[in-house]
């Protein structure tokens, strides 16, 4: 990672912060907002930097996350690149409306802050936007809040080239009130990155007015569907090109996943997503066999590129996914994305439930799990019960 | 004196072949609403019978943009329309929500509320046919006391009053909300000119007749409308900044019997056993005109508007 770049600025910023910063640099014309720990500063410092004509955005407090996010759809209808955050219940809350910014085809980019379902635990826990993960969303992950602001820029070019809406998703806690070292990208190199906004397929126009959503027949509806597949199977590549673009212009390099110490001499690889995936780093420093599959598209899941990234795997070696996340099943999301990526694949995989409810994967917990993965793994395994 | 003509339309915006019951209310009156609005409007539909009626896709009965909305979500979804047509300079089009009942006085209410409270410049209209008619007539807190529904059947009929929905919207204090009825369409005419003249968040109620519903001859819809109005039933009035004045006061007294009778909905109150529910149903109406009555007084005491 470039540590000096002459258009840059160099921030201490809690990840919440530099997720509005990236909104702002985003140039969004539209927030509504709602409350939700531990969400909330993003949304405030959002309306701070709107009171103070820091940002030319309209900032609407609605009346709760399920309106928020139809406030949202009716502004992106209408033209607006839009922006807001949430976090657990209110992403619940706006599940319904997911669905319909999803298959209204509208490029609307969130951060939602994970945590999981009542009763009541606001720590970090993905459960919330991988229970979201069939409603169309293209959801990213980010591991740092530096990656966090990039991804958020990034989002608003892939959204607005397929007309996919993009959730990006940050760790409650460990990243939203963090404060780490951030690279602020200056307006002007946005700007050039990221042009402003045109009106897509599903914009009003006044000069030609439709009808939006109103009772489709089934055969159009197949259509409707067959024509969002097709796009959305570009994701992962575009996410590719959209990124090595970045790269090149703000000197920071992100993948749909990254592949640490995976090759002929590995033979077992962790898979992380977020936060988790830094501890992992250091971790394995100590375990030359032991390599590290970041996932960082979530979905739609990338397929092609966790195949490529495993290219060099011997056939015996072993995966073990490390969730943050309890969706009622059997396996975590995180396996079951995995193993619909590797189907048919030699590899030995063992599912390991971790971090929910923000429990903390400290270096001995990401031990822990190389230990029992090679020495008496279960199916599945519950590391740290107490 | 010049024969009234201010009911006519003259600038028609709608196409033919909506998909409204013989007798619904939605189609006269978005007739009238539209061209009165003109092309230059953005009309928000929730789930409701209207969304239906306007036609399937690709086909649109209005002449203008419609987007179909969540059922609980068309103030909100207004909300985010009128603040991009605003950040673009278009500050002259109308944001027009079209909803029931049911989207409005219950599954819609918080989302009312609050795009309400926050002021926004939004003209509501619901049209209130007393239930979920475009799911089959199932009951929601519009409807009458003692009426039949799928969901109040029988014996079983509705024995609770619909909410007050203007005494809630009129807390909130509106520059401008009113009753209407289509059986007096130059009354509502002007009132749409009103709403449509007034910056803010304004909402019209307007009584539904639905023939299938009420069980009614569709033949019969203005009728039992006009009816509505003058057994008090279903009073005129406007609201502004919480200050009420009635629109209409009928002449003489008509009995509420005379309205109910020629509705299926409320055959069952007609039986002798049930003698007791028509005079509760008397005595809650003129307590409700009476409390319009003083209202108003209340109005003239706080300054005329």
């Amino acid at each position: 990672m470039k540590t000096e770049a002459p258009t840059h600025s160099q921030s201490i910023l809690k990840g919440n912060f530099a997720t509005a910063e990236a909104a702002r640099l985003c140039r969004v014309g539209f927030i509504p907002a709602y409350p939700i720990t531990p969400q909330t500063t993003i949304v405030e410092r959002l309306s701070d930097m709107v009171s103070k004509g820091e940002m030319d955005a309209t900032y609407v407090n609605m009346d709760s996350e399920h309106s928020a996010f139809a406030a949202a759809m009716g502004a992106a209808l209408a033209g607006e690149r839009v922006f807001t955050a949430t976090a657990g219940q209110g992403l619940f809350y706006a599940h319904e409306v997911l669905h319909a910014i999803a298959h209204f085809r509208l490029p609307i980019v969130i951060a939602n802050v994970g945590r999981p379902s009542i009763p009541w635990n606001i720590w970090s826990d993905q459960s919330d936007s991988l229970a979201q993960r069939d409603t169309g969303w293209i959801q990213f992950y980010g591991e740092s809040s530096q990656e966090v602001l990039d991804t958020v820029i990034q989002s608003y070019l892939l959204a607005e080239q397929l007309n996919i809406p993009v959730m990006v998703v940050l760790d409650a806690f460990y990243q939203s009130h963090t404060s780490e070292n951030v690279w602020v990208p200056d307006q002007d190199l946005v700007d050039e990155f990221l042009p402003p906004k045109k009106p897509g397929p599903m914009s009003i126009d006044m000069e030609n007015p439709k009808a939006f959503g109103g009772l489709v027949p089934p055969e159009h509806y197949n259509k409707l569907n067959y024509t969002f597949w097709r796009d959305a199977i570009q994701v992962e590549e575009r996410a590719e090109q959209i990124a090595a673009d970045y790269a090149r212009m703000f000197g920071r390099e992100y993948h749909n996943v990254e592949a640490i110490n995976i090759g002929p001499q590995t033979r077992l690889v962790l898979v992380t997503v977020s936060s988790i995936t830094t501890t992992a780093r250091g971790v394995i420093r100590k375990y030359p066999d032991v390599g590290l599959l970041k996932i960082r598209l979530f979905k739609p899941f990338p397929k092609a590129s966790v195949q490529e990234a495993l290219r060099e795997l011997p056939k015996d070696a072993i995966i073990a996914p490390v969730e943050r996340n309890f969706l009622g099943d059997r396996e975590g999301a995180l396996f079951q994305e995995m193993q619909r990526a590797l189907y048919g694949a030699p590899y030995r995989m063992y599912d390991f439930y971790a971090g929910a409810g923000g429990k903390d994967v400290p270096p001995e917990t990401i031990e822990k799990i190389i230990h029992i993965a090679r020495n008496n793994p279960q199916d599945v395994n519950w590391v740290d019960i107490a | 004196m010049k024969p009234a003509n201010e009911f006519l339309i003259k600038d028609e915006q709608v196409f033919s072949g909506a998909l409204s019951c013989r007798g619904c209310g939605w189609s006269l009156l978005v007739r009238h609403l539209a061209s009165l609005l003109g092309p230059d409007t953005v009309y928000v539909l929730p789930a409701s019978c209207f969304s239906i009626i306007s036609g399937p896709y690709p086909l649109s009965e209005l002449k203008a943009n419609v987007v179909h909305t969540l059922f609980a979500a068309a103030p909100a979804t207004a909300t985010g329309i009128r603040a991009a047509l605003d950040r673009q300079g278009k500050k002259d089009t109308i944001v027009a929500v079209l909803a029931g009942d049911g989207g409005t006085f219950d599954i819609g209410l918080q989302a009312l509320s609050g795009a309400a409270a926050r002021g926004e410049n939004i003209l509501y209209i619901v049209n209130n046919n007393g239930a979920y008619m475009n799911t089959g007539i199932q009951t929601s807190t519009a409807t009458p006391y003692g009426a039949i529904t799928t969901t109040n059947p029988g014996v079983g009929y509705k024995k609770t009053w619909p909410k007050d929905l203007m005494g809630i919207i009129a807390a909130h204090n509106l520059p401008y909300a009113a009753t209407c009825s289509l059986a007096f369409l130059e009354d509502f005419r002007k009132k749409v000119k009103r709403a449509r003249d007034t910056e803010g968040f304004r909402l019209l109620m307007i009584d539904g007749p639905c023939p299938p519903g009420h069980k009614t001859e569709p033949g019969d819809s203005i009728f039992i409308a006009r009816l509505a109005v003058e057994t008090r039933l279903y009073p005129l009035f406007e609201i502004e900044r919480q200050h009420y004045k009635l629109s209409y006061k009928p002449g003489s007294f008509v009995p509420v019997d005379e309205c109910l009778k020629h509705q299926g909905r409320f055959k069952h109150l007609f039986k002798e056993e049930n003698k007791m529910l028509l005079e509760d149903i008397q005595s809650h109406t003129d307590d409700n005109w009476n409390k319009l009555l003083a209202m108003e007084k209340l109005a003239h005491v706080l300054g005329e508007f």
